[in-house]
């Protein structure tokens, strides 16, 4: 298969990444390992409470094979400077995500380098509190 | 004429009276809703505070979005799922997600399950939509009971009973459904789990939410679970809740709910 194990890059994991995608549980995934997906948009979806993205990628024995990537909810993704347009099927993208430990191919978000070069995460970045009121 | 017409209009009366009672049964004065002009206008003291706003859970507090560890002593029925649960997290699967399968959060996971949670306080009624599938509790205020036993709808979020008490809103909630319910993974709620939650604002004016809980379930543990978990105030926009639902399709689109190596 031409997608590649990036090895066990320590890519730290915050802690807030876990619970942000507090739709279920996460322990089938591996946050040991990334993979890196160089192939082309199938679907993205832009939906609540996480968004996707699918990704076929050439397989070493011929044909392509799809990939699942799951995502956080858009309200995160637009804190990481995400659109509903920035990807769309046909685009040729580089993803990394931390792979199933079922072997299926499929994985969690990490990033995302689009045609332009540019590098998109999903950090999840804490809201900020409200300030109190001044007496 | 004027015989015929107060005929008419005491033959009216009385077919409207025999319409709402039966012969010889005293009429019943319909409970008022919390939502009746005149249930919330009736007089009560002064709220000592008023949650209305949106929250989200502080995952900077002590135990941040989980409830526990620590456990308390599980019952042996408890304590199978329990075991299975840490075998498979040893493992690497999931147990038992059902979550992930679309079923209902409950009550008290629901509170933090890191989405934004907007509250509307009325004299009468507490009203919380948690962003996170748009759940729904109803924390009644007007003085009823709780559901009559033999009547009550069992659910995930339960039926809700608040009071005042000094500086604190205590709700008490019962009437659980004992299904696909979890207080954390492994560690189920039954049908004889009631909850009591002491609500308090804390920090500077008011911008910060505790709640204590004290949770008993003879059938999952043993005494009471106390947990105290606490919410920031978060006023932008970008954190209003809005339109979220579990769907078969988005599910199949996410490839950890749906990995054959999770333990339904």
């Amino acid at each position: 298969m031409k997608w590649r194990f990036a090895g066990c890059v320590a890519v730290a994991v915050t802690a807030l990444a876990g619970p942000a995608l507090a739709h279920h549980s996460a322990a089938g995934i591996d946050r040991s390992k990334s993979v890196t997906l160089v192939g082309t948009v199938r679907q993205f979806g832009w939906t609540n409470p996480h968004s996707w993205m699918e990704v076929d990628v050439p397989a070493d024995a011929g044909g392509m094979v799809t990939w699942k990537v799951e995502m956080t909810s858009p309200a995160f993704l637009v804190r990481a400077g995400w659109k509903s347009t920035t990807v769309k099927p046909g685009d040729r993208v580089s993803v990394v995500v931390r792979p199933l430990r079922s072997g299926d191919p499929g994985g969690l978000f990490v990033s995302v380098t689009l045609p332009t070069g540019q590098v998109l995460g999903e950090r999840a970045v804490l809201p900020a509190p409200a300030p109190a009121p001044t007496p | 004429m004027k015989n015929v017409l107060t005929a008419a209009v005491l033959m009216l009366a009385a077919t409207t009276v025999s319409a709402q009672a039966p012969p010889g049964a005293a009429a019943v004065e319909p409970e008022l809703g919390v939502l009746a002009p005149s249930n919330l206008a009736k007089p009560r003291p002064k709220a000592p505070f008023n949650l209305t706003g949106t929250w989200f859970v502080d995952l900077n507090f002590p135990g941040s979005w989980r409830f526990g560890p620590p456990y308390p002593k599980l019952t042996p029925a408890a304590q199978v799922h329990f075991d299975a649960s840490r075998k498979a997290q040893a493992e690497g699967k999931v147990y038992r997600d059902d979550i992930g399968q679309c079923w209902p959060a409950g009550v008290p996971l629901i509170m933090t399950r890191v989405w934004s949670i907007a509250m509307v306080q009325l004299p009468t009624v507490v009203y919380m939509v948690s962003g996170f599938m748009n759940s729904l509790r109803i924390v009644n205020m007007d003085g009823r009971p709780h559901t009559d036993p033999d009547l009550v709808v069992r659910s995930f979020n339960g039926d809700s009973i608040g009071r005042w008490e000094g500086d604190a809103l205590v709700v008490d909630t019962t009437g659980f459904i004992d299904h696909h319910h979890w207080i954390d993974s492994g560690v189920p709620a039954s049908d004889a789990l009631p909850i009591v939650e002491r609500i308090r604002l804390v920090g500077p004016n008011g911008t910060k939410l505790q709640i204590e809980y004290t949770m008993t379930d003879p059938k999952s543990w043993e005494g009471e679970w106390k947990v105290t978990k606490q919410w920031n105030r978060v006023d932008s926009r970008d954190m209003e809740i809005a339109e979220v639902v579990c769907l078969p399709d988005l599910n199949s689109h996410i490839p950890s709910t749906q990995s054959k190596e999770n333990i339904r």
